[in-house]
């Protein structure tokens, strides 16, 4: 008796659903109505919307912290830092004023650029993902590659200026080039170079003992620094950081004023897209628990025949939960029949700044739509389905 | 499931089964015993509780639970609370009713074979083929019942009562919906399938005075007042007489 009445009750469920067909349809277009725009919303949200706030956010110019004042950091506390878990990365710098070639040159082409800033770095630099710095290997930032027509393999001429008792010395060193920066890591001009390197340029400059024949020689790294480069792991870590560094005794600020604003953006972005969704399904569960009650009621004497004909309460009872599943089954599919292509012609029509697809739906955005969509119906059925439970098979005798 | 006594032939036995439709008035049936192919009526007044009686028999409608009550068909006792295939298979039970509803979405043969489908019995197509024709029914399978006269659905719901060859048919006011001209035709029909099924028939009619079960044996009905309750009797004297002696 139970697998005949169930497949019963599904021919019973289609049949009459095919039978109300405007109904139906009226079910199914509001069911697309909600979920067709909730989808091409969150694939916007995944696409372009996610990509330029996620820019934002993962930029690691947005996590530096730079140290203020006049100070020494010594080799242990930047040991201690690197060990916090709210630091992603912290190098040793020499003092501004060091950290900048006097000029650097393309060998081949001549082409030359004055007072180019030299940033120390080391494997894990987030300006330079992947990158593996060592000694006499340098990264260019893009503009720099591009202004000295310099590229991954070329060789490029550092020249370092002093001057002494009126005399000007210049040392000269030249580097491979291991590689170009992303644009959007760093913008300007800047030459990345290992420690040491960059420690050769502030011990000429600063001890005129040093000839320009010492220039590059091999010598120990000092006990302290005049500055250091730190990142912290996360945007979400950046104020811990800085109150770790405030209870070391060091003064700094993050480089990105707005930092928490842009956490807050993001996180209020999926709280709002969290609220539409909800709102919308809590939405169209009230339009389609209201439509499956209606339709019982259009029902009545139908099901109360049923239930004389000697059909087990159990199998009409199911009969409103298999027509939500097939209406939102039907309604998910038509929904994806439309988005789909919409979404193929947003990509095709539009492309975002940083070249991000501008919608993405990925496989599991539409699975969670339909099982979102069954969660619903199977819920907004219950009250027709405690309504059916009632209907007796006498009603028929009276009302039918 | 208590099992009637095996000393009756009745297909329907019913002692005492009512039901208070309001505080002030109660349906109760005192004593029914229907023999297989036997033909008894209901004749009573407009608002006397025939539809009612009916139901309660059907076991469509939950009784009150009587002192002495005793409800049986084919020798099951009917229980309103169980599932009604125990006691309400097709080849058990008919009902022919006034509403003539058909479930619309189905097509008139669909509707037709409904019971014996939800039963999992397997129709007689020999039978199935006979009733369809006597009916009239052969070229209006394949319709809806949007697209059915009255007179066609009530035809349909009577092949879907008799296709299963019920041991008690039920029927309540089978007629009163047609014009005039079709009631004669009807009842001929009816009187003449059911005779053919074996069926014992009871019928609930107003406009049975003429016509083909003009000379059936009537249920008699009587409305006492007990206790500011109305009561509207029907009892079936030969039954009480049997069991009286």
């Amino acid at each position: 008796m139970g697998r005949r009445s169930d497949i019963l009750s599904v021919t019973l469920a289609i049949r009459e659903l095919r039978y109300d067909w405007q109904s139906s349809f009226c079910f199914i277009a509001a069911l697309v109505g909600v979920l067709a725009p909730l989808l091409i919303l969150l694939a916007l949200k995944n696409g372009v919307i996610g990509a330029m706030v996620d820019g934002l956010v993962e930029n690691p110019a947005n996590r530096e912290v730079i140290p203020m004042g006049t100070a020494f950091y010594e080799q242990s506390f930047l040991a201690d830092m690197a060990a916090r878990p709210e630091v992603g990365f912290v190098i040793a710098a020499p003092r501004r004023i060091n950290a900048a070639a006097s000029a650097l040159r393309n060998p081949v082409s001549r082409e030359l650029e004055r007072a180019v800033p030299l940033i120390p770095s080391a494997p894990g630099d987030p300006l330079l993902p992947d990158a593996q710095i060592v000694e006499g290997r340098v990264w260019l930032s893009n503009s720099l590659a591009s202004d000295l027509n310099l590229d991954s393999g070329d060789m490029i001429e550092m020249l370092v200026g002093r001057e002494i008792d009126g005399a000007r010395e210049t040392a000269r060193a030249q580097f491979e080039v291991a590689g170009v920066a992303a644009h959007e890591n760093y913008e300007r001009q800047a030459m990345f170079m290992s420690l040491p390197d960059l420690l050769d340029v502030e011990v000429f400059r600063d001890d005129r003992a040093v000839t320009i024949e010492q220039y590059s020689s091999s010598r120990p790294n000092p006990e302290r620094f005049a500055s250091f480069r730190m990142y912290a792991r996360d945007l979400a870590d950046l104020p811990a950081l800085l109150a770790a560094l405030e209870s070391a005794g060091v003064q700094a600020r993050p480089r990105s004023e707005n930092a928490s604003l842009l956490l807050a953006f993001r996180d209020n972005l999926n709280f709002l897209y969290a609220a539409i969704a909800i709102i919308a399904v809590a939405g169209f569960w009230a339009a389609m628990a209201a439509n499956l009650r209606g339709m019982v009621e259009r029902q009545r004497a139908i099901l109360s025949l049923l239930r004389l004909l000697g059909l087990p309460a159990g199998a009409v009872v199911r009969i409103p939960l298999l027509q939500g599943a097939v209406l939102v089954t039907t309604g998910v599919f038509v929904t994806l029949l439309i988005v789909l292509p919409s979404l193929f012609m947003i990509n095709a029509f539009f492309t975002s700044p940083s070249g991000e697809t501008v919608a993405k739906l990925g496989f599991f955005d539409v699975v969670g739509a339909i099982v979102l969509g069954l969660l619903t119906s199977a819920s907004a059925a219950t009250w027709s389905m405690v309504a059916v439970h009632n209907i007796k098979s006498d009603e028929v005798l009276r009302n039918g | 499931m208590t099992q009637a006594p095996h000393t009756t032939r009745s297909v329907l036995h019913v002692r005492n089964l009512g039901l208070h439709l309001a505080p002030d008035f109660a349906v109760v049936i005192e004593a029914i015993d229907l023999a297989p192919g036997e033909r008894l009526v209901m004749d009573a007044e407009s608002g006397a509780g025939k539809s009612t009686a009916l139901g309660l028999i059907s076991g469509a409608l939950a009784h009150d639970g009587l002192h002495g009550c005793m409800h049986q068909i084919c020798g099951i006792d009917v229980d309103h609370d169980a599932p009604r295939a125990l006691y309400a298979r097709p080849d058990a039970l008919g009902f022919v009713l006034q509403t003539n509803t058909l479930v619309p979405y189905l097509n008139a043969r669909e509707n037709i074979r409904l019971p014996m489908r939800i039963a999992g019995l397997i129709e007689d197509s020999a039978w199935e083929k006979h009733l369809i024709e006597l009916l009239g029914l052969g070229s209006l399978l394949a319709r809806a019942p949007s697209a059915l006269s009255v007179g066609q659905r009530q035809r349909v719901s009577v092949a879907r009562a008799l296709l299963g060859r019920p041991a008690v048919l039920l029927l309540d006011e089978p007629v009163a919906s047609l014009d005039p001209g079709n009631v004669s035709q009807v009842e001929a029909l009816i009187s003449h399938l059911s005779e053919e099924a074996g069926s014992g028939v009871l019928l609930a009619s107003h406009q049975a005075q003429t016509g083909h079960f003009a000379d059936a044996r009537r249920l008699a009905h009587r409305v006492i007042k007990h206790h500011d309750i109305t009561y509207s009797l029907f009892s079936d004297a030969a039954a009480i007489q049997a069991e009286t002696g």
